[in-house]
């Protein structure tokens, strides 16, 4: 039958396209699972969302179009997945009874290469990552790879440090109270187990990320970034000083290796790199706590969280932390760091990575 | 000096004034459904009508949440008890100490006060039986010096509720 060859045919031109991203579960009636990247996102740190459709073609294909599904995505919102579905949809309607499966899939990533930008807000700070208006200055964010979301770099770095630092309390008090009922112990154990020595959980979805996606982004901060030429108006020298302290400098050394391999294998993240920065710009949302607030919380007691049973009697009183600078540290930097009214809808130009061009 | 009752009165730092606000603007746009935020000038304590959801023991009676937020807000998580008369519930205390994971260790600054709500409801919801948890008498006399219930050793049973 003519026609069916046709559709064999075609089925395996999006083979070719799409090679290993492409899983023929059968040629005819035609059922594929397809997994689409942006044309934007040549690295993964210019990748914010990804999906894989399936279409199900049936026998009468291509005069009935075929059904279109999710099967997985990352980066996309229920909007904006319904929003890709039915522009997907709504071709396969108007190409009814034309051959169309490569033009779907044409489809698709062009509508994702146009999704490609992180969308909705900053989870932790609930601002916009990306503003709708151009008033409004964007902060530097960054993505977790595992799981695509997003933050400003500020927030998840902060809320890195107030999980190291919590730990550090915790190990502090649970060394104090070595007296407590083994049971304490164990389940103190169970509520951290997932926050071992230099990973953590997303904020959003609790998968687990490692110290080297942060360390990153620390060293996009402090050292890399104000190398950048377009940058240098920017950061008094001194102000760095405070982002990262000197464990954490050591750190970054010892991962520079890691980190160079895991940016080629995709393992990461990347803020924008076209900011703009002005001096004496102030952003949107106040974030420089300074000094007063890290000075406040030295005294601050932790709120140690044990474990009794159910509720236990009384807790000792929460040993007193010691010192707990993180608060104040990168947050001047970042303070400074501003991008003025560039086309932040424009996901071509905006997600270039420079250094890119050059080939690496 | 200990207590978290002290350091909740801490003003709130900036961050968390910002986030606040937000979220309050959010939930005057798009409050959960059965939560009813009582307005006051207090950014830092909000107090939360809920109603049980129609179909469940709680069905068309009326709580009221206690949600007080700390200085650092959300690295830390807000302190939330019911106010007198609490709902009687096999996870909830007499004192209106809530033994629930999420506002404890389980806490994570990606929660926001409308996803709280939204998970004691559904505690509220899922419970089959209308009765305090076992150690009730216990638990209160031990709080009687007025005890966050972030203070609390707190051990999370399964979800059966
Ligand atoms: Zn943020
Ligand atoms: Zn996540």
């Amino acid at each position: 039958m003519a026609a069916e060859e046709e559709v064999l045919a075609e089925v395996e031109a999006v083979e070719a396209v799409y090679g290993g991203d492409c899983l023929v579960l059968n040629s005819f009636p035609p059922h594929l699972h397809i997994s689409m990247k942006p044309r934007t996102a040549d690295v993964s740190f210019e990748q914010f969302v990804e999906a894989t459709i399936k279409i199900i073609a049936s026998p009468q294909y291509p005069k009935e179009p075929p059904c279109i599904d999710l099967v997985d995505c990352k980066g996309l919102d229920e909007q904006r997945q319904k929003h890709l579905l039915s522009c997907i949809r709504e071709k396969a309607h108007e190409l009814s009874s034309c051959l169309m499966l490569v033009t779907l899939c044409e489809e698709a990533v062009e509508k994702l290469s146009a999704m490609n930008h992180p969308d909705g807000d900053c989870p932790l700070c609930l601002y916009p990552l990306v503003p709708e208006d151009q008033q409004n200055e964007t902060l530097p964010f960054m993505k977790l790879m595992s799981c695509f979301h997003c933050f400003h770099s500020e927030c998840i770095i902060r809320c890195w440090h107030w999980l190291q630092n919590t730990k550090e309390t915790d190990s502090a008090s649970s060394a104090g109270a070595a007296g407590r009922p083994t049971q304490n112990m164990e389940n103190r154990k169970d509520m951290h187990g997932k926050m071992k020595e230099g990973a953590g959980n997303c904020p959003v979805c609790r998968k687990p990320f490692h110290a080297k996606d942060l360390e990153h982004v620390l060293d996009l901060v402090g050292s890399h970034s104000s190398s950048q030429s377009s940058l240098d108006s920017k950061l008094p020298t001194g102000d760095e000083k405070l982002l990262v302290s000197e464990s954490e400098i050591t750190r970054r050394l010892k991962f520079e290796a890691i980190l160079k391999l895991q940016e080629e294998n995709s393992g990461l993240i990347e803020p924008k790199r076209d900011l703009v920065v002005l001096p004496g710009m102030f952003l949107p949302q106040p974030v420089t706590t300074s000094t007063k607030e890290s000075a406040e919380q030295q005294e601050k007691d932790p709120s140690a969280v044990a474990s009794g049973k159910h509720a236990s009697g009384n807790s000792n009183g929460p040993s007193s932390s010691g010192h707990r600078n993180f608060g104040a540290r990168k947050q001047r930097v970042r303070s400074d760091h501003h991008s003025k009214g560039h086309s932040s809808r424009k996901p071509v130009q905006q997600w270039v990575r420079k250094e890119n061009a050059n080939g690496k | 000096m200990t207590s978290s009752s002290a350091s909740a009165r801490k003003a709130l730092s900036k961050i968390a004034c910002n986030r606040l606000q937000k979220e309050l603007v959010e939930w005057q746009v798009n409050p959960p459904a059965g939560f009813k935020h009582k307005v006051t000038d207090n950014l830092q304590r909000w107090v939360i009508e809920v109603t049980g959801a129609p179909g469940t023991l709680y069905a068309n009676e009326t709580y009221q949440l206690q949600v007080d937020f700390p200085e650092h807000y959300p690295m830390e998580a807000p302190q939330v008890i019911f106010l007198h008369p609490a709902p009687m519930h096999p996870h909830i205390y007499s004192n209106g100490h809530i033994c629930l994971d999420i506002l404890y260790d389980s806490w994570s600054p990606a929660m926001t006060v409308s996803s709280i709500c939204i998970s004691i409801l559904s505690m509220l919801s899922s419970s089959t039986v209308k009765q305090r948890p076992e150690d009730n008498d216990r638990y209160v006399k031990n709080c009687r010096n007025g005890r966050s219930p972030k203070e609390t050793r707190w051990w999370f049973h399964d979800d059966k509720v």
